[in-house]
């Protein structure tokens, strides 16, 4: 488990982050989101001290590592991989050795270092790829090939620094698949950063929201869509929902629909797994229309959010007091 | 005629050249720890002395390097057991290349792509071992260039090294052409000297081109 535990850092006058205190458990993928500026990358770089403390504790699996010396805290980071947005390969080893590069540093022999890279190579698809120059790779290629290089090592937790932001999105979605496979495969706990709210959507258990150095929302990430307290979080989920700006969507909708009643449902696991509405409709005799709906994966399970028009003469208050004992939030547009 | 020249050229080159990329190589890489913002934990006296040789560079790089032969006659003399001819113009030449060849060094190092850097560390690296394996590695085509670049500033350099009896194509062509106003052998000097960078230069690049798989 990793304990953040008000951690702050500064750089001059500039807060970086600021009294931030955060658990993350073993094997789950927790996300820190925030525009840039944040402070994201500082606090994800403070887990292994690439950026040391100005204040507070980073307590990973009962170890303070801000009180680590530079020996001990040099190995502790060979445990804890680490891949960054723009791959940081060495352009002068090839992908084989580049993958190899953890264990050339503790000095492993070549060939068992070899064969060990070639086995983690196979797990993320590089096989075929193990003697040419990352020059000749794709954007995607490297980052498995970073990947791999910080799988070698068998750390325990991997940090991703921002590893989708220069891919194109059906990468990302291959990359981003990877990640979830090796999490569940290795039991490896990721903390990634990112400013792609999608990102969060699709592959983590829970999330962080940043701004200012602060953390001003967390939880799980299903509660998090479904329920977002902060401005900020909500600008940020609405990137993702439909792909469209949800305001903007129900004014669409209520210039579209200006008589009647329009609501915005939106569903979790439970509810979405259920024909709620079917059965609310049914039971009140009251006939709905769906002007709207999108229905999206993610590692908790579905998440929902649907538009629907009811006529006027309809009495919506038994509506919204049904869906609502279902756990659909309800929202009258 | 000119095989004599040619030959002390030769050697006012690269035996200087030879001294100068090691003891360059450690002061420029001295320079680099004491600097650079990427690495970690620098000790007291590294940053002393990574200091000092900053300055010390900086001073011998200044001053003339006839300035810098006359200065050094004491120390060639010690050196040497003697003050003229060709052995005795490779301390100076050694001197005022070893400076810019550090200058170079610590350029080449501080153009690695600092994200490696900064993965090496994430991978548990030590300041050593990011000299030794990331450094040199990823800087190889920037150091056989400033290489290159040094060798040639010492063919030149040698033609003033003429001054106190070293010989070289230089002085050669300074002598038939100045003093003596036969410029076509002046030429002849001159054009073998052409050759000579020309050779230095073509083998450089193309070691560079060899090393470098960066591509595009």
């Amino acid at each position: 488990m990793i304990k953040i535990e008000h951690v702050s850092k500064s750089y001059g006058d500039i807060k970086a982050v600021d009294d931030v205190s955060l658990k993350i458990d073993d094997g789950e993928i927790f996300g820190i989101v925030g525009y840039s500026g944040a402070g994201k990358s500082t606090l994800l770089r403070t887990i292994n001290q690439l950026e040391k403390v100005d204040e507070g504790v980073i307590d990973i699996d009962g170890v303070d590592i801000t009180k680590l010396d530079i020996k001990a805290l040099r190995e502790k980071r060979r445990k804890i991989g680490m891949i960054f947005q723009h791959f940081d390969l060495l352009w002068s080893k090839t992908v084989l050795d580049n993958i190899a590069f953890p264990l050339e540093l503790i000095k492993v022999d070549k060939e068992t270092r070899r064969e060990k890279a070639k086995e983690v190579a196979k797990r993320v698809g590089l096989e075929d790829k193990l003697d040419v120059y990352p020059s000749t790779l794709s954007g995607g290629q490297k980052q498995r090939v970073a990947i791999a290089r910080a799988l070698i090592s068998e750390p325990n937790i991997l940090l991703s620094d921002e590893a989708t932001s220069a891919l194109d999105p059906k990468t990302t979605d291959d990359i981003l698949e990877l990640l979830k496979k090796i999490n569940k495969e290795y039991q490896i706990t990721i903390v990634l950063i990112t400013h792609q709210m999608e990102v969060v959507q699709k592959i983590c258990h829970r999330l962080a929201v940043m701004a200012d150095g602060k953390v001003i929302e967390d939880g799980r990430v299903d509660d998090i869509f479904k329920d977002p307290k902060q401005d900020l979080t909500k600008k940020l989920i609405q990137t993702v929902d439909t792909g469209l700006d949800v305001e903007k969507m129900a004014i669409d909708l209520k210039a579209k629909y200006p008589e009647g009643h329009l609501l915005r449902l939106t569903f979790d696991q439970k509810s979405s797994g259920e024909p709620i509405l079917y059965e609310v409709g049914n039971k009140l005799h009251i006939p709905f229309n769906i002007v709207s709906a999108n229905i999206k994966n993610t590692q908790v399970g579905p998440l929902g959010v649907m538009y629907i028009h009811i006529e006027k003469r309809h009495d919506i208050a038994k509506i919204i007091e049904e869906l609502q004992k279902d756990e659909v939030k309800v929202e009258v547009i | 005629m000119f095989f004599e020249p040619f030959i002390e050229t030769i050697y006012l080159t690269i035996v200087p050249l030879l001294f100068s990329c090691v003891f360059g190589f450690i002061i420029g890489t001295l320079i680099f720890i004491g600097t650079s913002s990427i690495l970690e934990r620098k000790s007291k006296p590294i940053t002393i002395i990574s200091k000092i040789c900053d300055g010390l560079v900086n001073i011998l790089r200044s001053i003339p390097y006839l300035i810098l032969i006359v200065w050094m006659l004491p120390i060639t003399n010690f050196l040497t057991g003697s003050v003229i001819g060709t052995k005795a113009a490779v301390p100076a030449l050694v001197v005022s290349a070893t400076p810019f060849f550090a200058r170079m060094v610590t350029i080449a190092f501080s153009e690695v792509d600092h994200g490696v850097i900064e993965a090496s560390k994430a991978m548990g690296a030590s300041t050593f071992d990011i000299i030794t394996k990331v450094l040199i590695p990823e800087s190889k085509p920037a150091l056989v260039s400033s290489i290159t670049v040094t060798a040639i500033n010492l063919v030149s350099y040698s033609a003033m090294a003429g001054a106190i009896g070293a010989g070289g194509l230089g002085f050669e062509a300074y002598q038939y052409g100045l003093a003596r106003r036969d410029e076509s052998l002046m030429f002849i000097a001159t054009i073998l000297i052409v050759i000579i960078v020309f050779a230095i230069q073509i083998i450089g690049d193309k070691t560079v081109k060899k090393l470098d798989k960066r591509g595009g």
